[in-house]
């Protein structure tokens, strides 16, 4: 016994996770606050000359969040959930150690070049997959080095039986791995000819109808596997974890589990209704989504219940707020992806600001509250101090959600009215607006969604600053606390 | 056999595998052939088209402006034709676009001209002026990347079998040969633009990106 | 007969079958249970009782040599 008192769970790969989780959190909400305020007053657009548009900063914003602060804080977790549901230390393999510093290093230099590319118009502009072939190359070495930890921890572990959330973190390998490969291919034009040209420009591999088909296979399931399934992944451990209670079924976690793999896939095409894909296609996309509510339910409703009993917890501990607020938003963002999935309710929301809104309570919503909430809940664990400030979460929490609430009914109606205008007409049949009085009527919804955008931003620097001094100045603890986080 | 599973991490995986890969086959692989058809008389794009589209890609014009007419006479109405999937058969990538903060594009070059774009893109608020789209000046000075374009059109024409001319050939001596063709298609869309500058440019045999942007707005059609 | 056709075909009966399987995953939770050969739901203590020196819920054979070694 005395020579395993030594051994201890190393978290230094998931602390240097940790600190990019917040940097990047907050690089990307501040540049989505911005192109948010540049909707409402344009300008904000000749703030950085060529760089500092909104079209060309959209895709830097789109990427930081996913690609930098998601897959930071799901790294971040993994390096921490997954030694402990695993049973197994990083310290224990010098080989598992030096391939997570890796995948972190990798992964930070390439985050900062795929960054600036995008500020500079490298672009292959099909959404969420703009980098350019030199950095997918990069971006698929981050994977393979996640892979190895992943596996290579699995490979070593005490407890036999995976836990459901290593399943979800599988999942989310496999799914981004498959997804992002397929979408990428592309012929870099450099090699094709006898060097001409730039040599960071490539030509997709696929054209027209297939592309969007292949696009959007992968833009609605990066979401699925980046946004969906490790955010999960997450709420199987920290909730039970903090509040001291197990999952109140784990059967139907693991059907849930299945559920999603099967349907998830087939709903991409949702975003391609009333396009120039074949119309089985469209009817399988909205079919499917409908049938997307059920696991996606399964899990929420499987967490609500897991604190069957104990609802007072909600009152004693902010961190339990968070996760109980981020899986009620996970339930309303998936029951109003499927509505906008049926046809005749796309027909109206395609393309106008509702969509924008819906993806913004799924992430604002759900991603990040379960990502602060975990960051939460590991800092004691990992810094071995206590939480910095209970108040400030607290009142973290009621400035964010105000902030999110904002910003979805603000887009809500401005998408509906913005779809009915455009589709108006008169006892004629004529058109009844020009297409800028569509434009110009939204101005009020933009100015409160760049202020919901503010909010929210001064909601994460709270966030950011509870951390900071958790991490440095607040008070040590002599003991690993077991279930509720300790805080101040 | 379940049982068996939960604890094979590796069985466990190829399983999640098959299942979501499972999908992207049957949706995706079986119509590849079919939806690339171009329709009739369906051309390339010109070098310059493809130094415009660059453009439109590098500045992310897809993050406001669509270019898919839905079949729905509110849209055919105000953008005309409705979009067909061999319309698109020479697309890579397509740029459909998902947000229309902007109106749709892709018969834009229907009813815009060359002159309502140069003052549309120097001052957007001068020819609509509620309108929010910021001014994008760097694009009259910005040089495009004509050669590129080139690289593209050869690599288009070599792998994936689009009709270009037997000229387009990934050598430097077949570019230089094609150069002043580009120049000459340049040169048309100067003629109907007032800006100095940009003129002055293409007589030095510099294409500015605006010019290269027209070129592909008036392609779409 | 043709490729449409085909996918027609391959769709219908992949999806049956997955939905066989899922059917016959709840059957196989719900049975294995109740006959007593195993407890799904003691698998949700893994996250509770997450120590290093903790016990597993199911020890891994290969690993748990050295495990032992260690205990001693």
């Amino acid at each position: 016994m005395q020579s395993n008192a030594a051994l201890e769970y190393d978290y230094s790969v998931a602390k240097l996770f940790t600190y990019t989780t917040i940097l990047f959190g907050f690089l990307g909400m501040l540049l989505g606050t911005l192109i948010a305020a540049q909707m409402a007053f344009p300008e904000l657009n000749y703030m950085l000359g060529e760089y500092g548009t909104f079209s060309r900063l959209r895709p830097v914003h789109t990427n930081t969040v996913i690609f930098g602060f998601t897959l930071s804080g799901v790294f971040a977790t993994f390096y921490y959930v997954g030694q402990r549901v695993l049973k197994v230390s990083m310290a224990e393999s010098k080989f598992l150690m030096f391939v997570g510093k890796l995948h972190f290093w990798l992964y930070f230099v390439g985050a900062l070049v795929a960054t600036v590319s995008l500020l500079l118009g490298y672009s292959q502009s099909k959404e969420y997959a703009q980098y350019e072939w030199p950095i997918d190359i990069v971006i698929v070495l981050i994977w393979v080095a996640w892979g190895t930890s992943l596996f290579g921890l699995i490979g070593i572990r005490r407890e036999k039986s995976l836990y459901i959330s290593m399943w979800y973190y599988i999942a989310t390998f496999l799914g981004i791995a498959m997804l992002y490969l397929f979408n990428n291919m592309s012929v870099p034009t450099y090699f094709a000819t006898e060097g001409l040209g730039n040599f960071m420009h490539s030509v997709s591999m696929y054209s027209g109808t297939n592309d969007a088909l292949v696009q959007w296979w992968y833009g609605h399931n990066a979401v699925a596997f980046g946004f969906t399934v490790p955010i999960v992944a997450m709420i199987y451990y920290f909730l039970p974890k903090e509040s001291g209670q197990a999952i109140y079924s784990y059967k139907l976690s693991l059907l849930s589990f299945w559920g999603l793999m099967f349907v998830y896939l087939w709903a991409g095409s949702h975003h391609l209704l009333y396009s120039t894909v074949p119309d089985w296609m469209q009817t399988m996309g909205s079919v499917f989504s409908i049938i997307l509510i059920l696991p996606s339910w399964g899990s929420a409703i499987n967490m609500l219940l897991t604190m069957k009993g104990e609802w007072n917890q909600l009152t004693e501990n902010p961190l339990i707020k968070f996760m109980v607020l981020a899986s009620t938003f996970y339930m309303l963002s998936t029951l109003e992806g499927p509505i906008q999935a049926i046809k005749s309710v796309n027909a109206i929301a395609h393309f106008t600001d509702w969509i924008p809104g819906h993806v913004h309570d799924g992430v604002l919503g759900w991603v990040v509250f379960m990502i602060m909430a975990a960051l939460f809940h590991m800092a004691p664990r990992m810094f071995k101090r206590e939480i910095y400030s209970k108040s400030l979460m607290e009142k973290q929490f009621w400035l964010q959600t105000t902030a999110v609430v904002l910003y979805f009914t603000s887009m809500w109606i401005a998408g509906i009215t913005q779809g009915m205008m455009w589709r108006a007409v008169d006892e004629y049949g004529n058109l009844m607006y020009s297409f800028i009085d569509t434009v110009a009527v939204l101005h009020p919804y933009y100015a409160i969604r760049a202020l919901s955008g503010v909010l929210y931003l001064t909601g994460f620097l709270m966030f950011a600053y509870n951390m900071i001094k958790t991490m440095t100045v607040s008070r040590e603890l002599t003991q690993e606390p077991q279930f509720k986080s300790p805080m101040a | 056999m379940f049982h068996w599973l939960e604890k094979n991490p590796f069985f466990f995986s190829v399983g999640v595998f098959l299942v979501i890969a499972f999908a992207g086959l049957v949706e995706i692989l079986p119509n590849f052939a079919e939806a690339s058809r171009p329709v009739v008389g369906l051309k390339p794009y010109t070098v310059l088209e493809l130094a415009g589209k660059e453009v439109y890609k590098k500045d992310a014009c897809i993050a406001c402006h669509s270019q898919l007419i839905r079949p729905f006479k509110s849209e055919t109405d105000r953008y005309g034709q409705v979009s067909l999937s061999g319309e698109y058969a020479y697309d890579r990538p397509f740029l459909w676009g998902s947000k229309r903060t902007g109106p749709d594009l892709h018969r834009v070059g229907n009813y815009r001209t060359t002159d309502w774009h140069e003052n549309h893109m120097w001052d957007p608020t001068s020819v609509v002026p509620q309108s929010i789209m910021p001014a994008y000046k760097h694009m009259f000075t910005n040089i495009a990347d004509i050669e590129t374009a080139y690289a593209e059109a050869v690599t288009v024409k070599n792998v994936f079998a689009t009709p270009y001319g037997d000229e387009f050939q990934g050598t430097r001596a077949a570019w230089e040969a094609h150069k002043p063709k580009v120049l000459a298609d340049a040169k048309l869309i100067t003629a109907d633009m007032k800006n100095k500058d940009v003129k002055d440019a293409v007589e030095a045999g510099n294409i500015p990106e605006i010019v290269a942007l027209i070129a592909y707005m008036n392609r779409l059609k | 007969m043709d490729i449409r056709e085909l996918q027609g075909y391959a769709n219908f009966f992949m999806t049956i079958f997955l939905v066989i399987m899922l059917y016959g995953y709840i059957i196989h939770l719900y049975r294995s249970e109740k006959k007593g050969e195993s407890d799904y739901e003691k698998f949700g203590n893994i996250a509770l009782d997450d120590e290093i020196d903790s016990k597993p819920i199911v020890p891994n054979p290969k690993t748990m040599n050295e495990n032992e070694e260690q205990n001693k």
